[in-house]
């Protein structure tokens, strides 16, 4: 078991005693089992996919997360702390608004092109966000009736 | 006596008009004061984590990030976080008696404190502060105590978001780079709780695991409170740690979002903080206008029971004079 924890400037997220988890992170994706050795490497916007285990029947069940940069911390002692700018459970991400958002970036983008760097690269950092954000949404959404 | 009534009738509306507007006022900041709360305790687990983090990272022997640097200290850039408008009771007093304190003491907070061993004692004796100021509340400060202010940020709104945070952070971590300043301190309150508002200095760059708190307190001459100050230095030895894709990269990467969540937190904790004061001193005003109305009620009441018995003793006076 894994005592695992996302958190994001707007509080945590989810927070759970998990099997094993997979992480998107700037040298590739990783998955982290138990007595994994201490690690900090950094997190790139992507898919985040938990595994757990059912209390009563050992089912295993996956939640899926979309999430956008941040850190991922391993400690000893089977501990995985991930600091994610934004996390979303996939089931409540609305891809509408998503889509919208993304639009939106894409306007911001063609009309600042020559705006000052930090604003390009928020935007930037936006777009990228919002399209992990509908990626993992319609994965999700399509996964669901096989299920 | 009929005058006398009068003006106290005028004198019981206007406290009354007062009152209420402290009613609403007391009603308005503890709406605000329960979404600043929730905010500054949300994002507190992410802080306590990066602060945690960025123990690890100040432990290092080797310093791979310009923000880890520690030099003797000739300027010093000091944040001091006050509020826009006014009416909150000692909030923004606190925080200026405080800061007022770090200049003081400058010498104090200028030195470094490695290790309980090894202290960087500044250049020369001789260290200057700057001040950047948020809230419209610290240029009063800065002028009362003929501080030099070279910034001020009163745009940041009653819910502070994230990105309003950045610009602060962005510019302090720059003038740190280029060695303007050899360390940067903010001066904020910390919110305990809705009664319990907290001064306190903290130490942004370089990232250290020393306490600057702690340090002050030892000193001693900070006095009024022993409230104890958690500063477990993580058992674990950050050169247990495997870092991917490098160390410095990492680091690169990291430390700049955790100053800004550092300073992110500072400003959530500060806003919480002053819509509790602002309640909680716009209470006890309608409190002190409640009373105010009793008291003057029981004044008129006594002058016109004053005028009417007056009246009678004029009346049975004339008929007496009459028989």
């Amino acid at each position: 078991m894994i005592q695992f924890k996302i958190v994001t400037p707007e509080g945590i997220i989810y927070e759970d005693e998990i099997e094993k988890i997979t992480i998107p992170t700037g040298a590739g994706e990783i998955t982290v089992l138990p007595k994994h050795i201490p690690l900090i490497t950094t997190l790139v916007p992507g898919q985040l996919t938990i595994w757990k285990k059912n209390d009563d029947m050992n089912q295993e069940y996956k939640v899926v997360m979309a999430v956008s940069g941040g850190v991922v911390e391993v400690r000893p002692q089977n501990t995985v702390y991930i600091m994610a700018d934004t996390a979303e459970r996939a089931e409540q991400i609305d891809i509408d608004r998503a889509q919208i958002a993304h639009k939106r970036a894409l306007e911001l983008l063609k009309e600042q092109k020559d705006v000052v760097d930090v604003d390009f690269a928020y935007i930037q950092a936006k777009m990228e966000k919002e399209m992990t954000r509908m990626r993992v949404g319609k994965k999700y959404k399509k996964l669901k009736p096989m299920d | 006596m009929a005058l006398n009534t009068r003006a106290i009738k005028t004198r019981i509306k206007s406290v009354k008009n007062t009152k209420k507007i402290t009613k609403a006022m007391e009603m308005v900041s503890a709406a605000k004061m329960r979404r600043a709360v929730e905010s500054a305790l949300n994002t507190r687990t992410y802080s306590v984590l990066a602060q945690e983090l960025l123990e690890h990272f100040g432990q290092l022997e080797e310093k791979h990030s310009p923000y880890l640097h520690v030099e003797p200290v000739k300027k010093i850039l000091a944040i001091v976080v006050a509020s826009n408008r006014g009416l909150c009771g000692s909030f923004n007093s606190n925080v200026f008696k405080k800061a007022k304190y770090a200049i003081l003491n400058k010498q104090d907070i200028a030195t470094h404190h490695v290790n309980s061993k090894k202290n960087i004692i500044p250049h020369n004796n001789d260290v200057s502060i700057d001040m950047v100021g948020i809230g419209k509340k610290s240029v009063l400060f800065a002028k009362r105590e003929s501080q030099n202010l070279i910034a001020v940020y009163d745009t940041i709104s009653d819910r502070p978001r994230y990105e309003e945070a950045l610009p602060i952070a962005q510019f302090a971590m720059q003038e740190f780079k280029k060695n303007t300043y050899q360390k940067v301190v903010v001066v904020y309150t910390d919110y305990v709780s809705s009664l319990v508002q907290e001064p306190k200095i903290r130490q942004l760059l370089p990232i250290s695991s020393v306490d600057l708190e702690k340090i002050l307190r030892e000193i001693g001459a900070d006095t009024d409170q022993d409230k104890k100050v958690a500063d477990e230095v993580s058992s674990v030895p950050i050169d247990q740690f495997l870092f991917e894709p490098s160390l410095k990269q990492i680091m690169d990467t990291i430390l700049p979002r955790l100053i800004e969540t550092q300073l992110y937190q500072v400003i959530l904790e500060s806003a919480a903080s002053e819509h509790s004061a602002r309640m909680v001193a716009m209470k006890s005003a309608s409190d002190a206008a409640g009373d105010m109305i009793d008291d003057l009620t029981r004044t008129f009441n006594k002058a016109r029971q004053a005028a009417i018995t007056q009246e009678i003793a004029e009346i049975a006076g004339g008929a007496a004079a009459l028989e």
